[in-house]
């Protein structure tokens, strides 16, 4: 009688343990994730991106000419892991600058790229793989072309040039974090063989 | 005979046929799609201003300044330009020979030049903004309008005040 008393109980348990478990991970998460911002003061805010362009009509409606005084009104400091060197990549206003509690206020109209998507390189503790030859905006074209580069635009970045030539069609080192670019809308140029290359662009 | 003759005749028939019919499939078929490109950078030569020269060295002989030019990656960003080092009255005098080729990238601007100029050593690469601005006679393309506007309305297509002589 105890004894299949004693087994009931034990069954009710097992049956709730499920339910604990999921209420416990679900409790956990938020708080989980709370520390690890708070950690570094950082949360990805998301807002006021730009809808990526798509081809060089989308990129001048959105962006403006090349090498206009918003492709590179915003900057920010970047060290690179390697070298400890710290670059300043310049970028385009809607991209960046907006206050959060890793920016100060610059004058910008998102958070994508200082706040979002280097706050998330350093929370995953992908930092480490950002490595020498770290630029933004430049005004100039494409390697042996007379069209202009997305970088004109300050529309695109390149990190860890010193270790991802261009036209080699693999990946070392920003492979680590290039999924941090595309998830905030950010095409890797790895697709054309560019892998140091991230731009805010498609179809260019 | 009769029958070898209007074999001959329905083969002829067939291959004009299919000849006709590759022809309307082309015409109808759409025109390849250009690159999805923008606008390219006027090859502008500014002939007769004063520009600022960023040397990136010089050469005895156009072979060398290639090959100097293509071994320096500017990864995929356009690096220095070769020209020859008499496409520039006042250039000799500062550096090189008439007969000398030299790895150039020119500005009308200070700040187009300095911008340029930094990039390129922190890519290693040697970047020697000259002191006295050279006139252009023309010649080949050295990358001139590929700095922004002082007014930040876009690149700088024209003279500014300085670069007039």
């Amino acid at each position: 009688m105890g004894s299949s008393e004693g087994s009931r109980h034990g069954r009710r348990r097992r049956r709730f343990l499920p339910f604990v478990a999921v209420a416990v991970v679900l409790a956990a998460t938020p708080l989980l994730l709370a520390y690890h911002w708070a950690r570094l003061g950082w949360r990805d805010w998301h807002y006021n991106y730009p809808a990526t362009p798509t081809g060089y009509t989308q990129i001048v409606n959105r962006f403006g000419q090349p090498c206009n005084a918003d492709a590179y009104a915003i900057s920010m400091s970047w060290v690179a892991a390697d070298n400890g060197v710290t670059y300043t990549p310049r970028f385009h206003r809607k991209l960046g600058g907006y206050p959060t509690e890793m920016v100060s206020n610059k004058g910008g109209r998102s958070t994508n790229l200082d706040n979002d998507v280097y706050g998330h390189i350093q929370n995953d503790h992908l930092s480490a793989y950002t490595k020498s030859g770290i630029w933004g905006y430049l005004c100039r074209t494409i390697s042996g072309s007379s069209s202009w580069s997305t970088h004109a635009w300050g529309i695109a970045i390149d990190i860890s040039a010193s270790y991802e030539p261009m036209g080699r069609c693999y990946s070392t080192v920003n492979k680590n974090f290039a999924y941090v670019f595309k998830n905030h809308g950010w095409r890797w140029g790895l697709d054309f063989c560019d892998p140091m290359h991230f731009q805010y662009a498609f179809g260019y | 005979m009769k029958r070898t003759i209007i074999a001959t005749v329905i083969s002829a028939i067939g291959v004009v046929g299919a000849v006709g019919a590759l022809a309307l499939v082309g015409s109808a078929a759409p025109a390849p799609k250009p690159p999805p490109v923008g606008p390219v950078v006027p090859a502008d030569t500014g002939a007769g201003e004063m520009l600022l020269v960023v040397l990136g060295g010089v050469f005895p002989s156009r072979a060398e300044a290639e090959a100097a030019s293509a071994a320096a990656s500017f990864g995929d960003l356009q690096g220095y330009y070769v020209v020859p080092v008499a496409q520039f009255q006042g250039f000799q005098e500062q550096v090189g020979a008439p007969g000398d080729f030299a790895l150039v990238s020119v500005f009308r601007t200070d700040a187009g030049a300095q911008e340029f100029a930094a990039f390129a050593r922190s890519l290693g690469y040697q970047a020697t903004v000259l002191p006295n601005r050279v006139r252009s006679l023309g010649g080949v393309y050295a990358g001139l309008g590929q700095e922004a506007a002082p007014d930040g309305s876009g690149p700088l297509v024209g003279p500014v005040p300085a670069s007039l002589p």
